[in-house]
């Protein structure tokens, strides 16, 4: 699989509106592995994982997927083409319980194949099954990522683009959190992480990419920027 | 105790005011936009209808004065002095215009405003900015000489004050031994009509899904795949659709609601209509229907019964009493008759009640 990109992203400068916050970067996200976004506060991880996604203004550059220029295409187009998001926040369809949320994930899906990423979802996430009467705003906040992953794989996407997931959540539910991601990850997704859990989210990842101040500092393999004590002190107080 | 003409005149009158509460809440549930300038676009809808009817009419009837004719099925005698195809013309030129103009709203003056990241403030200054353009066009529109000319020569009307009251049809019902207005049905069979096809429309098609999807959460809506910006334009178009109809209702309610002018009918019901999104829910479509009906109700039937009870004339100050049953569900219900399907609003409710009693 060595070599093997689904996400490239060519010298690409980017931000919101007239406010830039990611300069000439490039960087490829391989196949099938966890490749870890980390960075100080305000470094522009998360809107490197935005740029992907089509939420923020690409000034210069390209950015590519599947081998395919998606530079100009708006997110639900990417979205069909097989890339999915998960907000930190509002990931779920709060007002409605989880059998409606995934529902409304598999909206396009034919009966039977709805059917069997369902099958797909419980086989992942047994817990969910449990809960799927219950209204998606009254999970807790583990189960809510949970949920918000489940409603990716009903999309079946080539790609999972998870924004800070643990944020706000305590550091045994983070922890149960990153679990969920080696899951997606073991059933042959590919999956972008931002995170602010350096240490942990690093451990899981396959790749790891340091975001400094909008450009990048760091692009090799997860192990060795954990490592790499240099970096960790400077840029993450580690 | 209920007189027979005031229950109808009721439903007629809230009938339009369903439509119109309906229009301002879909507009508001999936852009977050008050618009201040719906009510204008059914005077839009109004003008556009009769100015279609009356060109219709020349074009394919020439110089016709229009004699009464009647229909008898039963016991059923339909009187009526216009013919059904001028009618059908009528009420898709209403609906055309409401469309468009609510969608040149969207695109030129709420769109670009929205790209900009303005605040739900500036939109809704924005909405009443687009109103005084709709006046100012309407006004134009009606003292134009040609289409003035075409409409008072055919429906022998003026522009500047608009009622096809007169050519409004008579249901006469034998055994009843009275008769309903033409106005009464359309008012009754159209919203109900629009409510059971936004029902279709909303659970029973994938639009409906990605509608709901929209309103409920848009970026993780965008997410699924959904064009969220496509299903707020098809929003924008059904509000628009209905405020068009409602004029074309208004066209011909006469007593009721002041006929159409650059100004009015909006003045008149701006108020009404938006009591009736407010008090049925402003985040729910259904309960807006509803929010019109008991506006309707509250302003004639029940301004009606208190004229009689204390022999003090308040049918002219009834948008007082709409304004009071606003303020009620404010005070008690915040998110409206909607929310009462909520059981956790209901325990709500009831315990506050109860603290009261």
């Amino acid at each position: 699989m060595a070599g093997q990109w689904v996400i490239k992203l060519e010298e690409v400068s980017a931000g919101y509106g007239k406010l830039q916050t990611l300069f000439d970067v490039t960087v490829e996200i391989p196949k099938g592995e966890i490749t870890v976004i980390v960075g100080p506060n305000g470094a522009g991880k998360s809107t490197l994982l935005k740029t992907i996604f089509g939420f923020t203004n690409v000034y210069q550059g390209r950015v590519l997927f599947d081998g395919r220029d998606v530079t100009q295409l708006p997110p639900h187009d990417r979205a069909k083409l097989g890339m999915t998001f998960i907000f930190q926040l509002d990931n779920v369809f709060r007002e409605l319980t989880v059998m409606e949320n995934l529902r409304l994930a598999g909206y396009d899906l034919q009966e039977e194949v709805f059917r069997s990423r369902l099958e797909e979802v419980f086989n992942m996430f047994p817990r969910l099954k449990e809960r799927l009467g219950q209204k998606a705003g009254t999970l807790s906040g583990g189960e809510k990522q949970m949920l918000a992953m489940a409603i990716g794989v009903m999309r079946s996407p080539k790609v999972f683009l998870i924004d800070e997931p643990t944020a706000g959540l305590s550091p045994k539910l983070a922890k149960e959190v990153l679990t969920y991601v080696r899951i997606l990850n073991k059933e042959g997704y590919t999956v972008v992480l931002v995170e602010q859990n350096v240490k942990a989210s690093l451990e899981i990842g396959d790749k790891g990419i340091l975001v400094v101040n909008g450009r990048i500092a760091f692009d090799g393999p997860a192990g060795e920027l954990l490592r790499s004590k240099d970096l960790a002190r400077m840029y993450l107080g580690l | 105790m209920i007189d027979v003409k005031v229950l109808l005149d009721t439903i007629s009158y809230s009938g339009v005011i369903a439509l119109l509460s309906l229009g301002i809440t879909l507009a508001y549930m999936t852009t977050r936009v008050f618009n201040f300038a719906h009510p204008r676009i059914a005077s839009a809808g109004a003008y556009s209808a009769a100015a279609a009817m009356a060109l219709y009419t020349q074009a394919v009837y020439g110089d016709i004065t229009f004699s009464k004719s009647t229909l008898s099925l039963g016991p059923l005698t339909l009187s009526y002095r216009i013919p059904f195809d001028i009618v059908i013309v009528g009420i898709l030129a209403s609906i055309t215009a409401g469309i468009l103009v609510a969608l040149l709203e969207y695109f030129l003056v709420l769109r670009p405003l929205i790209n900009r990241g303005a605040d739900f403030l500036k939109l809704m200054i924005a909405t009443l900015a687009f109103d005084f353009f709709l006046i100012a066009m309407l006004f134009i529109l009606g003292t134009h000489i040609s289409v003035k000319t075409l409409v008072s020569g055919v429906f022998g009307r003026e522009t500047t004050s608009l009622s096809l009251h007169a050519f409004d049809p008579r249901l006469e019902v034998e055994p009843l031994g009275y008769r309903m207005r033409g106005v009464f049905l359309l008012s009754l069979l159209g919203s109900l009509g629009v409510a059971l096809l936004l029902f279709i429309l909303l659970f029973k098609t994938k639009l409906g899904v990605k509608m709901r999807a929209s309103i409920e959460n848009p970026a993780l809506a965008e997410v699924l795949g959904i064009n969220v910006e496509q299903v707020y334009t098809i929003a924008w178009m059904i509000s628009g659709a209905t405020a068009g109809f409602a004029g074309f209702i208004i066209l011909f309610m006469g007593d009721l609601i002041k006929p159409v002018t650059a100004t009015s009918p909006a003045d008149e019901i701006i108020v009404s209509a938006f009591a009736g999104s407010i008090v049925g829910g402003v985040n729910s479509v259904f309960g807006s229907i509803g929010g019109g009906f008991i506006i309707g109700t509250v302003e004639i039937m029940v301004s009606s019964m208190i004229t009689d009870l204390t022999g003090l004339d308040v049918t002219r100050y009834n948008k007082v009493l709409s304004m009071a049953a606003v303020a009620l569900t404010l005070l008690f219900l915040p998110q409206g008759i909607a929310s009462l399907f909520k059981p956790e609003v209901r325990a709500r409710l009831v315990s506050r009640l109860r603290r009261r009693g």
